[in-house]
């Protein structure tokens, strides 16, 4: 890490407990919607650590990451970053506000620069080379130096292995290079939290591995994060806190990955867990046979 | 093939050929300047501005240019407002290219994929910031093929505005036959005055396809 990333995540001594993220009671749904995405998540990530999100497709992880980056607005509870209160739910009707993105929430820029996101599909800005993608928000959102942001970019570019490929296109890159420069595009930010989701999720098998490998070094490294990924064996390397959300609810929660992926405490949690095991019922087929 | 006619009668054609780029380039640049708007009031849905657009696209795309430039041409006095030829073709060929340019742009910014607007707001751009210099910039990189097409179908289109008495290649074409008889000749001077004019700004619009074309490259 830089230097000023190294600091930016150093726990202050007095705060060593304190937690980055606190989420109360979050409640999530859309308009015309039977029933929340979301209801009454409560979970906090502390400085430092790794907190992964598991569950079945639809059961709701990537819109609590999009909720907690503001890209979502929230209809019950509050989101606080570093004990600063930075999203409450408002009932639907009110502040529902229109769709996502350019045209809604309400976060000030500095305060979306504190929390770093990685998509799962490609979000390099296509009209832009490798370096202009990682210096474009430091030069113009936070209004650093343009010869120090190029500095930063090219020190993190170095350390995923793409210092070579600066001046490249995005359409030039391949997947698990697209992410990696989007990992640093959103880390010259400082961010205090770094969210991910499912970022391999589109790739080829062996470029899995290059960027996981990214985001195991960033967590040696005290980054605090969350990860919503689908890579169990990933998950269980990585997670000091674990999490399974299905239908929008927080199954179950455990601060110990090794117990969770081995003696999983609930019927849910061990109901997914068998579906990344794959077994034969040899024996039996024998029996059938004789 | 008459050569003396055509050698005789070059130089009404290079001078009609300037009315036509001259009414061409101010028809184009205000119908792109008109589709930039009315596609952003579209995408961005603003209220009561959006409905406008539409309405008027609508009016534009469905009504013939020659009916257009009669009403500007013809009509307007009427009501008191006496304009040049000239300007009326300018007017009225930014009337109808805005609905068609803005089609164009507003499938531009449609193309945009909402994740990179997302990326955006997480690094902290303000709006302004993401419309500048990440939105704007993919949406016309995928508008140039039909923007490119329709500067050239404008440019064709702009020979109806001989029907008002406007001096351009077509009037000119048109005038000759008359009084010559020299159909032939008259046509082929015609066709290749267009030629000359349009075949720059289609390979001009190919290089800048591929220029600007951001998946690939």
């Amino acid at each position: 890490m830089t230097e000023g990333q190294t600091t930016a995540n150093q726990p202050q001594d007095d705060q060593e407990e304190g937690a980055v993220l606190t989420v109360e009671h979050l409640v999530k749904q859309y308009p015309q919607a039977q029933s929340p995405v979301l209801n009454d998540i409560s979970f906090q990530v502390p400085k430092g650590k790794v907190f992964v999100v598991l569950g079945p497709s639809g059961s709701g992880k990537s819109t609590l990451l999009r909720t907690i980056a503001g890209l979502e607005p929230i209809q019950g509870g509050r989101i606080l970053l570093d004990g600063q209160e930075v999203e409450t739910g408002h009932p639907l009707g009110k502040h529902s506000g229109g769709p996502g993105g350019l045209m809604s929430g309400s976060r000030s820029s500095d305060l979306r620069t504190r929390i770093g996101m990685v998509f799962q599909s490609y979000d390099l800005f296509p009209n832009r080379t490798v370096l202009d993608n990682v210096t474009l928000a430091p030069i113009l959102v936070q209004k650093r130096k343009r010869d120090q942001a190029r500095q930063e970019a090219l020190e993190l570019l170095d350390r995923v292995g793409l210092a070579d490929r600066r001046d490249a296109w995005p359409s030039q890159l391949s997947g698990g290079q697209r992410q990696r420069v989007a990992i640093c595009r959103a880390l010259i930010l400082h961010p205090e939290i770094m969210l991910f989701d499912e970022v391999t999720a589109a790739l080829d098998p062996e470029m899995v591995r290059e960027v996981l490998q990214v985001i195991l070094e960033l967590a040696d490294q005290g980054l605090t994060m969350m990860i919503v990924t689908h890579e169990m064996a990933f998950a269980r390397g990585i997670a000091d806190h674990i999490v399974l959300l299905d239908g929008g609810v927080l199954v179950e929660q455990s601060d110990d990955p090794e117990a969770f992926f081995t003696h999983p405490a609930t019927d849910r949690a061990q109901r997914f867990l068998s579906t990344f095991t794959y077994e034969r019922r040899r024996e039996q087929d024998q029996d059938q046979k004789s | 093939m008459n050569w003396t006619f055509m050698a005789q009668n070059l130089h009404f054609f290079v001078n009609a050929a300037y009315v036509t780029v001259f009414i061409s380039f101010f028809g184009v640049v205000f119908s792109m300047l008109i589709g930039l708007v009315c596609a952003g009031l579209e995408v961005f849905r603003i209220p009561l501005l959006s409905q406008l657009a539409r309405v008027y696209i609508e009016l534009s795309r469905n009504t013939p240019l020659l009916v257009q430039l009669y009403f500007l041409y013809f009509g307007l006095p009427k009501l008191g407002v006496n304009w040049s030829a000239q300007t009326c073709a300018i007017v009225g060929l930014a009337f109808l290219g805005g609905s068609y340019m803005a089609e164009a742009m507003r499938g531009g910014f449609e193309a945009v994929p909402q994740v990179q607007i997302e990326s955006a707001r997480v690094l902290g751009f303000t709006r302004g910031q993401t419309l500048s210099r990440i939105v704007l910039p993919q949406a016309l990189s995928s508008a140039i093929p039909g923007v490119v097409a329709n500067i050239i179908f404008l440019i064709k289109e702009s020979s109806v505005v001989s029907a008002i008495a406007l001096a351009d290649v077509m009037y000119v074409t048109k005038d000759l036959m008359g009084t010559s008889y020299d159909t032939y000749e008259s046509l082929t001077l015609l066709i290749v005055t267009y030629l000359v004019i349009l075949l720059p700004i289609s390979v001009i619009g190919t290089v800048l396809e591929r220029r600007f074309d951001y998946a690939r490259r």
